[in-house]
């Protein structure tokens, strides 16, 4: 067919149907008196977008099916699409840093984030969960006692028996997952085995007061998310619990490690103790234990509460059953909710205070002799601290009137007297002087890297 | 080996003083929030006995 017909005025006939027609007979299009017929029209070819121009508001009363749309060009969208038409995004259809912040009403992420139970703040629970603050060691190795000494701020290590295992920040100095830069590494010293009654365990308690809002002891109890990094010479399953102050409630939980000598990141998602006595205020609202080797005495079913004193999961593998085996962990996060969010990085100079509530160090300080060989003074904490600290002393301290020379210790020996400042001030004695004249005020010479230490952990 | 010895000032008892091995280790005060206070408490529930005071 060629040339053009044009028509002025045509009438449809009897049917009420309009067809064009090919030379050889193939229909070309059709309409009828209630329009275009689209599905006999245009044979074969389709109607492509640069042949509809416009098309008025009220013409689509039906839905444009969703495969049928591959793209939307940019400039094509002027309005608004209405929320409750995007069931779902895909997950490449977002990419970084497209989402204006003027498309984000204020207040709907802290919405969502709190109808979670995420929450904001102090997200993590665990203080120096990234393993940066060493203030009593300083990156030398601990050995673990049953003294449970402090090494990295904040985690004790237990021994049932001494020289099983060593605790040191970045021991063995492998790169730490990215992110960070620390991580607390733990060595065993000899191939152990526990006996019943027996625990080597690593762990932390969190106060009272920086967990009173999951409401554990209540029916109303919250979900937490226990997640961290770790690595260990060894493959298998580990374990550690969660429990309370008096050890009379514990949530025993497990952790797979696939590979031998890589990172990797756990989550454990705990449903909250809704029975038991959890402290709030400032004691130990919950102990987190990592188990290094626990004999069967304190080793429970994991995955359910018990109201027995656990120290990790039975059947677990120990770290301490092979001497030189390695077991490092950063990234320690316990937070409320189901799911493990990123790392809750807080500024240094936060995290360090918060360690200082239970520990610090003073080498700064004056006073007076009270005889001889007695001074008493006073210290300024530089933090509140949980409850009253005892004091404790690096080496022997130097102090000086800063006329004569400088006096020091015979050795070691310090009480506290009294508390003062609402809890920012000590009042303590340091024995062991001599030479002093009474009444003479003396101060400390910061001198020798010695110094006093207040103690108030949990 | 764990010992206490008792710290009196102006003839009252301020608190105690932990040794370890003879060395000591810390002055601690009679706080039961205290957990170095707890300890001695259960030491001396154990059936120990600090040292006195010096005079």
């Amino acid at each position: 067919m060629a040339g053009t017909l044009i028509v002025s005025n045509l009438k449809t006939d009897t049917d009420n149907s309009f067809i064009v027609r090919s030379n050889t007979g193939t229909t070309l299009f059709v309409a009828n008196t209630t329009g275009i017929d689209v599905a006999n029209s245009f044979a074969s070819s389709s109607i492509t977008s640069d042949k509809i121009l416009t098309v008025a508001n009220t013409k689509i009363s039906g839905n444009i099916i969703s495969s049928q749309i591959t793209s939307v060009a940019n400039t094509q969208i002027s309005g608004n699409i209405i929320s409750s038409q995007i069931t779902s995004v895909g997950g490449s259809q977002i990419t970084a840093n497209t989402i204006a912040n003027s498309a984000i009403q204020t207040g709907a992420v802290e919405n969502y984030m709190n109808a979670a139970g995420l929450g904001f703040g102090m997200r993590n629970r665990i203080i120096n969960g990234a393993m940066v603050i060493d203030q009593r060691n300083a990156g030398a190795s601990v050995g673990a006692t049953n003294s449970a000494p402090y090494t990295l701020d904040r985690y004790y290590a237990y021994a049932a028996n001494s020289s099983k295992f060593t605790v040191q920040q970045n021991a063995g100095s492998v790169t730490p997952p990215a992110g960070f830069r620390n991580y607390l590494g733990i060595t065993s010293s000899a191939a152990t085995t526990p006996g019943a009654t027996d625990s080597y365990t690593l762990g932390q308690s969190i106060e009272g007061y920086n967990v009173a809002d999951l409401g554990w002891g209540t029916a109303s109890a919250a979900t937490i998310t226990l997640s961290f990094w770790v690595r260990s010479s060894l493959t298998g399953t580990f374990g550690g619990v969660v429990k309370n102050d008096a050890s009379s409630r514990s949530y025993p939980f497990t952790y797979t490690i696939l590979s031998a000598s890589t990172w990797e990141q756990k989550s454990i998602t705990i449903a909250g103790d809704t029975t038991g006595t959890w402290l709030t205020t400032n004691g130990a609202g919950i102990q987190l234990v990592f188990g290094m080797g626990v004999g069967s005495t304190y080793s429970g079913t994991a995955g359910a509460w018990a109201s027995n004193n656990y120290n990790t999961a039975s059947g677990v593998t120990n770290v301490i059953g092979t001497n030189g085996a390695t077991w490092y962990i950063t990234g320690v996060q316990l937070e409320k909710g189901s799911t493990a969010t990123s790392f809750d990085y807080r500024p240094y100079s936060s995290e360090f205070s918060m360690c200082q509530r239970y520990y610090q160090k003073c080498d700064s300080f004056s006073g007076a002799a009270n005889t001889t060989t007695n001074w008493i003074g006073l210290f300024t904490l530089q933090q509140t601290m949980r409850t009253t600290p005892s004091i404790g002393q690096s080496g022997v301290v130097y102090i000086s009137d800063y006329v004569s020379n400088d006096i020091v210790q015979s050795s070691a020996s310090a009480s506290v007297v009294n508390t003062g400042g609402g809890g920012t001030a000590m009042c303590c004695y340091l024995f062991n002087y001599s030479g002093m004249t009474a009444g003479k005020i003396y101060f400390s010479r910061m001198i020798n890297s010695n110094y006093v230490t207040f103690s108030a952990e949990l | 080996m764990i010992k206490y010895k008792l710290v009196n000032h102006n003839g009252q008892a301020i608190g105690i003083q932990k040794y370890v091995n003879d060395a000591f280790e810390l002055g601690v005060p009679f706080d039961p929030d205290n957990t170095d206070y707890q300890a001695y408490l259960k030491w001396v529930a154990d059936g120990n006995t600090p040292e006195p005071a010096d005079e």
